[in-house]
């Protein structure tokens, strides 16, 4: 053997661990560690689009404005989560990265004008990543955060209003309803805490953790948990009204539509449930991984749900009839949106990062960045 | 090819979770020992291939007086006496390799189970055994420790967390003096300077790896470290005495 590499070899180890250190093995930036997220306002469309965020015209996808302009150059880290759009600001949160040892990743609230993408104001007072995007609603901006906390922040100045500690991380995006907040924590229990000091109305515990936001019909909140199930839970009480059993977790936000619930697991299984008795009316699996949940068109006919294959599926609500589907290089994990005739869905790790498709037919509208031919 | 490790770890570190009390470093620690236990031929191989070692350090001394200016020569004799003695000179290395794969295995699996990036969960999702008992619904784990959450590295908002890596650092150094032959001398050989290079360079590469690796891979460290030195002095006290460091001349 020889000799120079014997001696050198537990050198060689070290430096094998500092490039395994340095090289992501931490969760650094050059991966994504969450999905974009996307929000349509009138004729925006606001994506937090990990190097940036980006307004386009949601009629060719074309770029009104950036933030920030030059991510290499301004360093404003990694944007996750779906924007916040009220009170004329576009709200998100980006990543930080630390560099070094002894360097940690700051976790930034950043509150954008919505016309141009200027910084209004910033905090930086959480300890832990924001994953899903916060909620806007009387001059009060609410995101929870991995460190455990949920805070209120004044939309127009940024000052912290108050903070909610919970058990562990908060991965949900809350639901307000008029001077109510209702948001699930991986303590596996949803909240509900007054809008204007965060003080606790009731609080309902399941056997698994919330990271998806509830939808409220009349006075009943629905949402699903890591303990594979969905749950009715009386809006005002706090207690629970039925439950209902999938096949796994529940992480993405069901939606309703008249007397029905849908809602996805994360094994790809779709479920149309009766919103009074909790009874199944159907169900379509996917037989693909689905982290989020499904969105619906205004007229409640048509579910879109994304896979993690990149495939975005369109299936008829009143029997979960799948129309079309289209398929993608990426991954489908944030939850489409959908305004008028036309649905949008984020991937991550594909060739483009936003796509727009007819609802009636799947045919893209328009993709962004542009797909350049010969290169995807 | 980690996750292959990193998902029935994974498993593992639920099933002991919810049978000792929802403590993520009990079972950490629990599984720890788990570890040990199915490594424990290779590494009594270790303590037992270091033993031999010390025997020989005396013929090693000799050949250094004898060979002292001819290295090379020096080392082909020693090559030799090993081999008569049926000794891999390396083989004190071999239970360190493989505890790497069993090692970022763990840390994948502590990663998946005290997650910190929501991708991290989603691809654990579809790999939990829901056949084990009283798994549904327990990820993720509790997090906190001493103020300290142990799917982060150390912070200086709890700089108390830098301790972890600081014994990580100590108990493996403890761990390689106490396992590694001692040097006849100074033995200048290939295997000799290799023994006095693993002895700083090993600690202070887990000691490095603690400091951008969640906390809950230090618990790991520290555990399997001190189970280590703790096997060692049981081995020494069952030979009646006679350890590798026992009596070493050259400390």
């Amino acid at each position: 053997m020889d000799q120079s590499w014997m001696r050198r070899w537990p050198s060689a180890l070290v430096v094998l661990a500092l490039l395994l250190s340095a090289s992501g093995c931490t969760g650094g930036a050059a991966q994504p560690t969450s999905w974009t997220g996307l929000t349509v306002v009138g004729e925006r469309l606001y994506a937090a689009d990990l190097e940036q965020v980006v307004a386009l015209n949601v009629a060719d996808g074309s770029p009104l404005w950036t933030f920030p302009d030059d991510p290499e150059g301004e360093k404003r880290g990694v944007f996750h989560v779906t924007p916040a759009v009220g009170g004329g600001c576009v709200i998100v949160a980006s990543q930080v990265p630390g560099g070094g040892f002894f360097s940690q990743p700051r976790d930034i609230v950043w509150a954008l004008d919505a016309d141009n993408g200027s910084i209004l104001w910033h905090f930086d007072g959480a300890a832990g990543q924001y994953v899903e995007g916060g909620a806007i609603s009387g001059g009060v901006f609410v995101i929870g955060n991995s460190d455990g906390n949920i805070y209120a922040l004044d939309v127009e100045s940024g000052a912290l209003r108050w903070v909610f500690e919970t058990g562990h991380r908060v991965w949900a995006t809350p639901l307000i309803v008029s001077d109510i907040v209702y948001i699930g924590s991986m303590d596996r229990r949803l909240y509900a805490l007054d809008l204007s000091d965060g003080e606790v109305r009731w609080v309902f515990y399941a056997e698994g953790a919330f990271a998806s936001t509830p939808v409220l019909r009349d006075d009943t909140l629905y949402i699903g948990a890591f303990d594979d199930r969905l749950y009715a839970v009386d809006a005002l009480m706090g207690t629970e009204r039925w439950r209902f059993p999938g096949e796994n977790w529940f992480w993405g936000g069901p939606v309703v539509y008249d007397h029905t619930v849908y809602a996805t697991d994360v094994n790809g299984n779709v479920y149309a449930v009766d919103a009074e008795t909790g009874e199944q009316i159907w169900h379509k699996p996917l037989d693909v991984p689905v982290r989020a949940g499904p969105a619906l068109t205004g007229d409640g006919s048509r579910l879109f749900v994304g896979g993690q294959n990149g495939t975005l599926y369109a299936l008829d609500t009143a029997d979960g009839f799948m129309p079309w589907s289209r398929e993608s290089e990426g991954q489908a994990l944030s939850t489409p949106v959908v305004s008028g005739p036309v649905v949008y869905d984020a991937q991550i790790n594909g060739p483009y990062r936003i796509r727009a498709l007819y609802v009636d037919n799947g045919r893209e509208v328009w993709a962004y960045p542009p797909v350049v031919e010969g290169q995807e | 090819m980690i996750d292959s490790i990193a998902y029935p770890l994974a498993n593992l570190l639920l099933l002991f979770y919810n049978f000792l009390g929802h403590q993520t470093v009990i079972a950490i620690a629990a599984l720890t020992i788990l570890i040990r236990l199915l490594i424990l031929p290779l590494t009594l191989g270790q303590q037992k291939s270091a033993r031999k070692m010390q025997e020989l350090q005396p013929k090693i001394a000799k050949l250094q007086k004898k060979y002292g200016k001819d290295k090379e020569r020096l080392t082909q004799e020693q090559m030799k006496l090993y081999k008569e003695a049926g000794i891999n000179p390396m083989g004190g290395c071999l239970p360190l390799l493989i505890q790497f794969p069993i090692m970022f295995g763990l840390y994948r699996a502590i990663m998946y189970c005290v997650p910190t990036t929501p991708l991290q969960l989603f691809q654990f999702s579809q790999h939990i055994y829901k056949w084990l008992p009283g798994v549904v619904g327990l990820v993720p784990l509790q997090s906190a420790f001493l103020g300290m959450d142990l799917g982060r590295p150390p912070t200086m908002a709890q700089w108390w967390s830098y301790a972890l890596p600081a014994l990580v650092l100590a108990t493996s150094w403890l761990q390689q003096k106490l396992l590694t032959p001692p040097a006849a001398g100074d033995d200048q050989s290939q295997s000799g300077m290799m023994n006095q290079q693993m002895q700083i360079m090993m600690p202070l590469m887990f000691g490095l790896m603690s400091l951008q690796f969640a906390t809950g891979l230090s618990v790991y460290f520290i555990i399997s470290n001190l189970i280590g030195i703790a096997q060692f002095y049981l081995v020494r006290v069952n030979r009646g005495g006679e350890g590798t460091r026992a009596s070493s001349s050259s400390d």
